[in-house]
Order: structure tokens, then C-alpha cells, then sequence
């Protein structure tokens, strides 16, 4: 192995006053390097081998029709609790905000239960509202609903994951208004704007900075958490696995497939969120590079002692 | 509630002072930041308030036009009187949305720019103007355009404040207060947070902005400038205006024994 050199046009191992430069011996890494790699061998050796892996029912399944129709569910699922969380959760951020401390205190007693109660529990609690109450009439006249056709599985598990979600998000919302510079505030003010147009064009635009990488992380996370409603027999990507198993007793290799499916998903989403990122960066002088530039960035760098210099 | 006490009938309209202060008192907590302040403020005339820091000339020049809320006395605007409306001898509070109203017949500069880092400049300078005057867009980007030449910047149009030097950005922070007409302009210290080489252009900004007829309350430091623009200069300490007078007397040849000490340390 020959040591990378100062200058990419001098000869091996010398620079022009005649002396060798030789580069530090890293053992450690060299070491650290070969155990982890071989590791990696035999695991990889017993996937491939361990016909248990059962990889060629999950080559049959992953594009079976009820694991796709499990998939779309799971999707809906997440878009319909995220959107109750990100609008509801905006609201009580707003609401804890508030300088009338009955709403203060409505928005945090709301956080304080939905975040203190297990969300599987919360899930079953809707499920079962039929019981606590057979007619819903919201209060008003007239209005007679039967609790036990309205609370469907699917509305129970959107009910329950959006409004527990809601929750986590009014706080992720409220570190980001919190987290903008007063001065903005005393500027919109000082021009004439009102408090909500103040709110929606000046404050929330540079809160989303803030906002974005936690409920990136919200999403990935609700994405995992809807596998909860499989309890409510809701046919999600994990029921639909369970089925399945449940019929041809090929456990693991469903499993395999409902978490290929998961991965996928969320790899998707982590793209996503970078390039909301990138769009609220925007201001910067620094925006975080995309792939394609890192990319270039690479192969445009020659030797390791010119990283960061001239770029 | 705070205790505004009716005194007198409203002045007249005709020569009516831009501003008008009688006794204005605030506190924060325990603190009196203002114990009584008293001022008059004509149309067209450039005040300089001086001070050390803590004497009130910032909190003061915010109750002006209501960012800070006055615990007692009286102000008025233009013969508004300041966050009320006058209804016989009843003072009724005013709403968020006529508090809002009045303040863009306000320009404010403050001492950290408070331009919006996530626009350009200028969308800094016509998002008031678009919003709350309801402008069309090209209307406004036009006189954007043009104040953004005044003050030296029409080829930063298109940049990002944090692009900018701190002189540029305040001079676009100038620029946007002015996108909305106002009849009065106050500046918190707005030379403070700067390079020192970087203080000339933007008093240079407001010289010619002087030079327009534009009423300017001015909170600064700078005595230089005190002295060559304003038409008056106030003293304050711990709370009240001890000194009011010809800007070249007050800084030259004061009368009080506190502002010969704080002009000489300053100079």
C-alpha cells in the first residue's frame, strides 16, 4: 500500500527538499475495521444460507395484492393522523401561547392527558366509545349518531393516533415559535400587522426550521405506529402480513416482507424531509448540499489535503 | 388597569404637535423606567434623545408609538391620543386592529435591524405595504424600488438579509419603514449594533431623510450627528427629561450638571 503523498504530481513518498513524508499507522481502525467486516460476513453468510429466511416466499409476497391494499391503508393512515396532528397540534401551540389563561390551560391540560395515557390504550379507548356512549349528539338538538356505525376500526385508529399525535406535535410547534426572534415580532408589529398575519407570514415560516427535522421524525415514527391498530383488526401493512401467516404459518418471511415494505417507506419520507429542509433554509448562506453535490464534491476533491481548502 | 388621568381637552388640530407627552410614567414591575416625562414634538423637526443607558429614552420612544403600553399620563400621536380613543371625556381602549392601524403611520428602525431573514429585501420592503395597506403588487415593488435607490441599495433587491453587511441591512431596514409612508419615524439606537465603519452610511441615510422635512424622534449616541441634524436635543435621566433644548446647546454648553458629565464622558 503506498501512503497518499502532499502533492498530487510529486513522486511516491517525497516532497521537493528530498524528505519522506511518512503518513501516522492507524492499528486501531485498522482493526476496528476488520472485525466489524467479518461480522458482516457471517451474517450475511447465515441470510443467505438459513433457508428459515424463507427469501423466496418474500420474493412472492412483496408484491402480493392484500400486502399492497395493507400498505395503502398504512399510508392513508399516516397522511390522515400526521395531518390531524400538524393542524390540531399547530392550533394548541398557538393556544399555549395565548395571553387568556383559560385557553393556556385548555391546550396544556389537552397535552397533558393525551401525552400522559398510553396511545395503545387511547386506541382501544375509541374503539370502545360505543359503550361509554351508544348515541353521540355532540349536544345538539336533533342530532342522533350511532356511536357504534360512526367509530369504525379505521376512524377509531385515526381518531387515536391523530388527536395522541397532536399533542406531541403542539410542542414541537411551540419550541419553533418560541425559538424566532422576538425582534421579528416588535418589527411586524411596528409596520401594522396583525397578530395573525404576523403569525402566518412572518413567524411560523422561520419556526419551521425548527419544526421540520422533529416532525420529520414524527412522521417515520406515526408511519411505524399505525402497525398498533393491527389490534383493532384495521388491515394495515402488518395485519395484512399477519393474515397471511396466520394462513400458510411462513411467520418470519411475512414479517421480512411487511419490513421491507416499512424501510422502504421511511427511506422515501428521510428524502422528503431533506428537501423540506432545504426549501426552509432558504435565507441562508449555507444551504446543506444535496446527494448529487456531495457527490461532485467528492469526485472534484483530489488529494485529502485540499478538502475544505479551496471550496 | 392603568390610571390615565383626563387633564385637558384634546389640542387643536391646527399646529397640533407630532408628538406630545405629559407626564408619562411607565414601570416594569417595580422598576419606574419613566417617572414623568413631558415633551412636544413638532412636524417637520428632528429630536434627538440622549442619555445614559437605563434613563428611559428607549421605553420611552416604544410607548410612542405602543409597543410599550404607558401606565400614566398622557401621549399623543398626531392629536391621537396613543392606544385610546377619545369619546367625550372617556378614554376607551383601542382594539389590536386600531392600534395596528395607527402604528403604520409610524416608521421604526430598531438597533438589530429586525429585517425578516426569510425574505428578500425586497419582500421585506412590500410585505407591510401588500398586507396591511393592501397595496397591488406592482404599486408597491415600485416605490420599494425607488426607496431601495435612496438609500443606495437597488442592486440588493434580489439578496437575503444575512447576504448584507449590518449597514446595508439597516439601511434597508429604513428603506421598509418608509415603504409605508409614515408621517413620523423613530430610530432605537440604530447605529449601535454596527462596525464603526459602517456608521456613516446609514446616518448618512438619515441625514438625507432629515433633510426630506421627516419628523425623527432619534434615541442615539451619536453626538456628531445629534449636533449637525437634529433641530432640538433631549437629556434624559432616570426617567425624566432634564435638558430640552437647540442641539448645539445641549451638547456645546449644558445647563444641567448631569448632562455636562455624561456629554463629556461620551465625547
Amino acid at each position: 500500500m503506498s501512503a497518499p503523498t502532499l502533492l498530487p504530481t510529486e513522486s511516491e513518498e517525497e516532497v521537493s527538499d528530498g524528505l519522506t513524508v511518512v503518513p501516522q499507522r492507524h492499528w486501531g481502525r485498522l482493526v476496528s475495521a476488520l472485525v466489524i467486516l467479518a461480522v458482516g460476513v457471517v451474517f450475511a453468510r447465515s441470510v443467505v444460507t438459513n433457508e428459515r429466511f424463507g427469501w423466496d416466499v418474500v420474493g412472492t409476497y412483496l408484491r402480493d395484492v392484500s400486502i399492497a391494499h395493507g400498505l395503502v391503508i398504512t399510508l392513508e393512515l399516516t397522511l390522515a393522523c400526521m395531518a390531524i396532528g400538524v393542524a390540531l397540534g399547530a392550533l394548541l401551540a398557538i393556544m399555549r401561547l395565548s395571553v387568556n389563561p383559560v385557553v393556556r390551560s385548555a391546550a396544556y391540560l389537552y397535552v397533558s392527558f393525551f401525552r400522559g395515557t398510553p396511545v395503545l390504550v387511547q386506541l382501544l379507548f375509541w374503539f370502545n366509545l360505543a359503550a361509554l356512549y351508544p348515541v353521540i349528539s355532540f349536544g345538539l338538538p336533533g342530532v342522533e349518531l350511532d356511536a357504534n356505525r360512526l367509530i369504525t376500526p379505521m376512524t377509531a385508529a385515526i381518531l387515536g393516533l391523530g388527536l395522541n399525535q397532536a399533542a406531541y406535535q403542539s410542542e414541537i410547534v411551540r419550541a419553533g415559535i418560541l425559538a424566532v426572534d422576538p425582534g421579528q415580532q416588535e418589527a411586524s408589529d411596528a409596520l401594522g400587522l396583525t397578530r395573525l398575519q404576523t403569525m402566518r407570514r412572518i413567524v411560523l415560516p422561520q419556526a419551521m426550521r425548527v419544526i421540520i427535522p422533529p416532525t420529520g421524525n414524527e412522521t417515520i415514527g406515526m408511519l411505524k405506529s399505525t402497525a398498533l391498530v393491527s389490534v383493532l383488526a384495521v388491515p394495515d401493512l402488518l395485519y395484512s402480513a399477519q393474515v397471511i401467516y396466520a394462513r400458510n404459518f411462513q411467520t418470519i418471511p411475512l414479517l421480512i416482507v411487511a419490513s421491507v415494505w416499512y424501510l422502504v417507506v421511511t427511506s422515501v419520507l428521510t428524502v422528503g424531509q431533506f428537501y423540506l429542509e432545504r426549501h426552509y433554509a432558504r435565507g441562508n448562506r449555507n444551504l446543506p448540499p444535496t446527494p448529487l453535490q456531495q457527490v461532485r464534491r467528492i469526485f472534484s476533491t483530489h488529494s485529502r489535503l485540499s478538502v475544505g481548502g479551496q471550496r | 388597569m392603568s390610571t390615565v388621568t383626563m387633564t385637558e381637552q384634546e389640542p387643536s388640530t391646527t399646529g397640533t404637535p407630532m408628538v406630545r407627552a405629559d407626564r408619562v410614567r411607565k414601570s416594569f414591575g417595580r422598576l419606574e423606567v419613566l417617572k414623568s416625562v413631558d415633551l412636544s414634538v413638532e412636524a417637520g423637526e428632528v429630536v434627538c434623545m440622549i442619555g445614559r443607558s437605563g434613563s428611559g429614552k428607549s421605553t420611552f420612544l416604544r410607548c410612542i408609538n405602543h409597543l410599550e403600553r404607558i401606565d400614566g399620563g398622557r401621549l399623543w400621536v398626531d392629536g391621537e391620543v396613543v392606544g385610546y380613543r377619545q369619546r367625550g371625556n372617556r378614554l376607551h381602549e383601542l382594539r389590536a386592529k386600531e392600534i395596528a392601524r395607527r402604528r403604520t403611520e409610524i416608521g421604526m428602525v430598531f438597533q438589530h435591524f429586525n429585517l425578516f431573514p426569510h425574505k428578500t429585501v425586497l419582500e421585506n420592503l412590500i410585505e407591510a405595504p401588500r398586507l396591511v395597506l393592501k397595496e397591488p403588487r406592482d404599486v408597491a415593488t415600485d416605490r420599494a424600488i425607488d426607496l431601495l435607490g435612496k438609500v443606495g441599495l437597488a442592486s440588493k433587491a434580489k439578496a437575503y438579509p444575512r447576504q448584507l453587511s449590518g449597514g446595508q441591512q439597516q439601511r434597508v431596514a429604513i428603506a421598509r419603514a418608509l415603504c409605508m409612508r409614515p408621517k413620523l419615524m423613530l430610530f432605537d439606537e440604530p447605529t449601535s449594533a454596527l462596525d464603526p465603519e459602517l456608521i456613516g452610511e446609514v446616518l448618512d441615510v438619515m441625514r438625507d431623510l432629515a433633510d426630506t422635512g421627516m419628523t425623527m424622534v432619534v434615541v442615539t449616541h451619536e453626538m456628531g450627528f445629534a449636533r449637525d441634524v437634529a433641530d432640538r436635543v433631549v437629556f434624559f435621566d432616570e426617567g425624566r427629561i432634564i435638558e430640552d433644548g437647540p442641539a448645539a446647546q445641549v451638547i456645546n454648553d449644558p445647563v444641567h450638571e448631569r448632562t455636562r458629565a455624561f456629554v463629556k464622558a461620551v465625547r
